[in-house]
């Protein structure tokens, strides 16, 4: 009797232990596939800054959308609180960015301006439901005396191209009158569907890129 | 019979006390300085054993965390609840001639491993843990 007692204390004993030591793992099994498919249709942001120096560096930042959505609102440090940026009028001069983008927003696509200056060229467009903004810094070749020759011509000193949809910009004007809800913004950049490159910088010591897809990884 | 017994009492109870301390994984921290005179520091922790062990940890220790958690609190705590859903990515890479930087989440755990100038430090803490810490402060907080 004491025998058939002894071996089943010893059986649910290692069935305990085989349990305990299998528990993890199976605990593992069953959350990864959840965690998986959940992260699967997030949308990421990645931020890739390539210098171009002697030392090569480059910097990667991948961040999620959702992840973004759920720390913002908790930053509240100071001009920054609820996920909203108060404007200071003083720093815009006289422009009224809302007016400017409600005026935008309904119209149809084109460019809407466009300077052509001696150091540098800006484009403003809509198009396909995009904002567009080119800019292009120019360096012109000068003489032994350092000033510019008759004949002198232009090259590139930088290059910047921004591409943001209309319905982020309109979000991000969605606030009170002198704030910028980024929290919308990030909101309406999640919802938007399809891999978007957002900035592209192009100067002589960085390559600046920033895009939204649905990959974690920026490579 | 009764040393067997005895035995098989104590091997039980370890390898409960095993499992248990594990199953949280563990904190780990590797510093190496490659150069003359540099450190080499090498350590681990039961994750498990971190909440457990802050309980000892008199107020006065904390009491600047304490007194700052208003500031990074709600922060620490939306990052810490929002990485769970992340469980394999890799958030910050920097990559120089003779730098690397690199935060990631791998099962579980925030890695931050770092290479510079020949010296490397690499730290591993489970996400829980860091919840726990985290949880500890506000307890202490609300507590005063």
């Amino acid at each position: 009797m004491t025998h058939h007692i002894r071996k089943s204390i010893k059986a649910l004993s290692l069935a305990a232990a085989a349990a305990l030591l299998l528990m993890p793992l199976s605990a593992m099994a069953q959350t990864a596939p959840t965690q998986s498919s959940a992260s699967g249709g997030d949308r990421w942001l990645h931020v890739r800054v390539v210098s171009t120096d002697n030392k090569g560096e480059t910097v990667r930042v991948n961040v999620p959308l959702e992840l973004a959505e759920k720390v913002l609102p908790a930053i509240n440090k100071d001009r920054l609180h609820n996920g909203k940026i108060t404007i200071d009028r003083g720093e815009m001069g006289e422009i009224d960015c809302r007016a400017l983008f409600n005026a935008l927003k309904d119209t149809k696509d084109g460019e809407f301006v466009t300077v052509q200056a001696h150091d540098s060229d800006v484009k403003v467009a809509k198009q396909g439901g995009y904002m567009l903004v080119h800019v292009v810094e120019k360096r012109w070749t000068e003489g032994k005396d350092g000033k510019e020759t008759k004949d002198a011509k232009s090259t590139e000193k930088s290059h910047i191209e921004v591409k943001v949809p209309m319905k982020v910009v309109e979000a991000l004007f969605s606030g009170g009158k002198d704030e910028l809800d980024v929290l919308a913004a990030l909101r309406a950049l999640s919802a938007h569907g399809g891999d978007t490159e957002l900035v592209s910088v192009k100067d002589e010591e960085n390559t600046v890129r920033v895009w939204l897809d649905s990959k974690s990884s920026a490579d | 019979m009764i040393l067997a017994k005895l035995a098989l009492g104590a091997v039980g109870t370890l390898a409960f006390a095993t499992v248990y301390t594990f199953r949280e994984g563990t904190i780990r921290v590797d510093v190496d300085e490659h150069r003359a005179g540099g450190s080499h520091v090498h350590f681990w922790v039961p994750a498990a054993a971190v909440p457990a062990a802050l309980h000892f940890v008199p107020d006065d220790k904390l009491q600047q965390a304490v007194e700052r958690s208003d500031e990074f609190m709600p922060v620490a705590l939306a990052v810490v609840d929002g990485l769970k859903k992340y469980p394999d990515a890799e958030f910050v890479r920097v990559d120089s001639e003779d730098e690397h930087v690199r935060v990631s989440v791998k099962d579980g755990k925030i890695y931050v491993d770092v290479q510079d100038h020949g010296d490397d430090v690499h730290v591993a803490v489970p996400v829980s843990t860091i919840k726990d810490v985290l949880q500890n402060i506000a307890d202490r907080k609300h507590a005063q």
